[in-house]
């Protein structure tokens, strides 16, 4: 009985699988790729590689083209071992639907069966490893890119803790350190394999449970292939989800990516190694650059951009005190102009030296502010500022004992210091400050004299 | 009962009528050209590096008084928001009378590697909301920031309160450390400086990929084999295509911002826990004292619900509106009921708040 029901069974497969087979050649138009086999031993899936070759790698959409085409094939693989299986069950077989599941992932050829233990195919690596193309690059595929500058062979363990020494001591650490930074990684990337694996496990038991749920009164059963399908990834992406979202799974995660990480920055150090030998500019350099230009550009704008930067500030600052001390000037010429009047009218020994008495002490304390202001305006200036440095001599022959502390631009040089040189156009707008600041301190004392 | 019952046949028969649609499917495919995305005119009225601020014309002159500052994540192109005629996040608030303006930063390559969040923030958004609203000629503007130009437009507006009058955010994180957050959970481990001072600019590439590898099975494989049964009409499969093109369309990531960005909010949480600094600046929720609506998704496997909702919890305003939305994290741009929901209920909260 048992005999006549597989015997059943394999007529009814090779059957079908015949059936699939003519249509598949009628459709591709490619007859002879399969001529002379059994077509129930055959791989659906395969006959994917020809349409491969005539519809994929070219055309704008040549990417969607390989995906499409590459999910097709793990559909087929998928749809060939589950009608296998009902086909089966038809003959009177009990189905083992689970078991059908993996050998649909477990095909030879199939991508998940490199991954997995023979015929229990890991089709989450599968899925993982086909997330590849134009526009998606993964940590795998960066990795092989690597592959030139690294040597896979598990010998280098050998010589990792082989004591450097002689000229080529600091190569020969820097191999060791690239040696181990690569074994770290192999090691890493075995761990998170395992617990892909562990996923693929955990979705093939959510896929039972799943199935033994629907074997309730009333449920809806099964009928359709794509019904099937979307059951399984359903239960794929639970597994997964559960594992992704674990406590080791996020370990394991940090730890492969960060010692990626490590390979690579080893391998940088290597190629910029031979780039100085060869006098080449390196990416260090080029970085170096392109910070410092960064951080020149962020100071300019900050500068023309109102409400942002220290430079901004302290130019608002010193507009103000500008404003404000010709403000002054503009007042105290007003208040001397009657007074002086009232001098020249009246008879010299009549001069009202109470008046004058009365405003000594203002006009004392607004010129100190004048040159606390003008000597700080020249210090800032002195360095871009050549007309200045005419000037400077005088101030400190004034007052060559150690200057006051600022008050007023204590900012100004610590940017000039962070930008790494001075802003030429911001040094000369001091310089202008600093010019108009004596040009008003010249007038007031002016002023003075003629007012004594 | 058994759970499976699939007619050998039946089934063989499924499986030819795919090959067939694949046959025929393929043969289209390889003809059509390339997409095009972006359907609403636009001027620019703004340029900076590599950014560009546009404001888009509608068909008719927008009604509302203040603006929209539309700014997007950096981990993606924004033409996402105006994908095609009949899925326009932006079209649909014209229509509603809107004046809508968007950020677009551009590729970054490895002149910007330095840029840093508070160039972003401070720097860029802030110049963009300067010239948005002179444009406009008025003092504030309303913003909204979808994904993490969300969280940008949150630390903006907690720093810069005076020049936003209402703040919207969509699908937008704020904690970080919900606990279905994939994304998050990856980063916490990563040596954050290692990984930047090794590559620079983070490739898109890769962070195509890790967002690839949340659901691996779903989306690299179900959706293109779903793909199949719309491979014979040439309107949907554009459709599919274009979006294809915009997930696979991502630019690098500045490497400074995005050292700051990983270590301040994806690991340490700093939007909520507190203690961000952005440049020489401290940014608390709690300042954003305006008008907030918050519009996040209830499918969303990028920014959990729980990542967006707590927002309320955490800003200083009275004034707090949220907005749970049917789909995923790109469905609410994109869906025929994001089309229906999302333009009118930003366009009446606003109009609500239109004094």
């Amino acid at each position: 009985m048992t005999d006549r029901t597989t015997q059943d069974w394999m007529n009814q497969w090779q059957a079908l699988s015949r059936q699939y087979w003519n249509a598949w050649q009628d459709l591709s138009r490619e007859a002879g790729a399969s001529a002379g086999r059994d077509p129930a031993s055959v791989p659906w899936h395969e006959g994917f590689e020809q349409w491969a070759r005539m519809f994929g790698g070219s055309g704008p959409q040549s990417e969607t083209v390989e995906r499409v085409l590459a999910s097709a094939k793990t559909f087929t693989q998928f749809a060939q071992s589950m009608i296998a299986a009902a086909t089966g069950a038809q003959s009177g077989a009990m189905p083992n639907w689970s078991d059908a599941l993996r050998k649909g992932f477990g095909f030879a050829g199939a991508p998940g069966a490199t991954f997995g233990n023979g015929m229990f195919g890991n089709p989450l690596a599968s899925a993982l490893h086909d997330i590849s193309g134009q526009g998606v690059k993964g940590f795998e595929q960066m990795m092989a890119g690597l592959a030139p500058m690294l040597d896979p062979s598990r010998e280098m363990k050998s010589w990792l803790n082989v004591p450097a020494f002689g000229f080529l001591r600091e190569h020969q650490e820097h191999y060791q350190k690239m040696a181990t930074a690569m074994l770290d990684y192999q090691e890493q990337s075995a761990r998170y394999n395992t617990l892909i694996l562990k996923a693929s496990q955990r979705g093939f038991e959510i896929f039972e449970s799943k199935l033994a749920a629907r074997e309730e009164p009333g449920r809806h059963q099964i009928d359709s292939l794509r019904a099937l399908y979307d059951l399984w990834v359903d239960a794929a992406e639970e597994a997964y989800a559960e594992i992704a979202l674990s406590p080791e799974f996020r370990e394991v995660y940090g730890n492969l990516v960060n010692a990626q990480m490590r390979v690579r920055s080893q391998v940088q150090q290597e190629v910029e190694r031979i780039a100085t030998d060869f006098g080449m500019p390196t990416r260090s350099e080029l970085d170096s650059i392109g910070q410092r230009l960064h951080d020149l550009r962020r100071e300019v704008r900050n500068g023309t951009h109102a409400g942002n930067g220290d430079v901004t500030r302290e130019i608002e600052s010193l507009r103000r005190e500008v404003a404000a001390l010709k403000t002054a000037l503009a007042a105290h010429t007003a208040a001397r102009k009657p007074a002086a009047a009232a001098t020249k009218a009246a008879p010299r020994h009549k001069r009202v030296r109470p008046a004058a008495k009365k405003r000594a002490p203002q006009v004392a304390a607004l010129k100190a502010d004048i040159k606390e202001s003008v000597r700080t305006l020249a210090r800032e200036a002195e360095p871009a500022e050549p007309v200045a440095q005419t000037k400077k001599p005088r101030l400190r022959r004034r007052r060559p004992t150690a200057p006051r502390a600022k008050k007023s631009m204590p900012k100004v040089a610590h940017t000039a210091v962070k930008v790494g040189e001075p802003v030429t156009s911001f040094a000369a707008r001091i310089a202008e400050f600093a010019r108009d600041a004596r040009r008003h301190r010249k007038e007031i004392r002016r002023a003075s004299r003629k007012g004594r | 009962m058994q759970p499976i019952k699939i007619e050998p046949a039946k089934a063989l028969d499924e499986a030819l009528t795919m090959q067939r649609k694949l046959a025929a499917g393929l043969k289209t495919l390889r003809e059509v050209d390339d997409v095009e995305f972006g359907v609403t005119e636009k001027e620019a009225v703004y340029r900076e590096d590599k950014l560009v601020v546009y404001r888009f014309k509608g068909a008719r002159r927008p009604t509302a008084k203040i603006p929209i500052l539309i700014v997007y994540a950096l981990v993606n192109r924004p033409y996402m928001v105006d994908l095609q005629s009949d899925r326009s996040l932006v079209k649909n608030l014209l229509e509603q009378g809107e004046d809508v303006y968007l950020i677009d930063w551009g590729y970054p390559d490895r002149a910007d590697r330095w840029l840093t969040l508070d160039d972003y923030i401070n720097g860029y958004i802030a110049r963009s909301v300067d010239a948005v609203a002179k444009n406009a000629g008025v003092d504030k503007i309303n913003l909204l920031g979808i994904c993490q130009g969300g969280a940008f437009s949150l630390c903006f507006t907690a720093m810069h309160p005076d020049k936003v009058k209402n703040l919207i955010t969509m699908v937008t994180p704020v904690d970080f450390h919900s606990p279905d957050n994939m994304l998050s959970h990856w980063t916490r481990n990563l040596d954050a400086d290692l990984f930047v001072d090794t590559l620079g600019n983070v490739p898109a590439d890769l962070m195509n990929w890790c967002y690839l590898t949340l659901k691996p099975v779903r989306l690299n494989q179900q959706k293109y084999v779903g793909l199949v049964d719309i491979l014979d009409n040439k309107a949907e499969l554009e459709n599919f295509l274009r979006m294809e093109k915009w997930i696979f369309d991502s630019p690098d990531q500045a490497g400074e911002a995005f050292r700051q960005f990983m270590k301040d909010f994806y690991q340490g949480n700093k939007l909520v826990k507190g203690g961000l600094k952005i440049g020489d600046r401290d940014v608390r929720l709690a300042d954003i004292t305006m008008p907030v609506l918050n519009i996040f998704a209830e499918q969303d496997h990028l920014v959990p619900p729980a990542a967006s909702r707590v927002l309320g919890d955490h800003v200083g305003t009275d004034d707090y509106t949220q907005l749970a939305f049917k789909g995923g994290h790109i469905g609410i741009y994109v869906s025929g009921r994001a089309q229906r929901e999302v333009p009118p209920a930003i366009h009446s909260w606003l109009a609500a708040r239109d004094d």
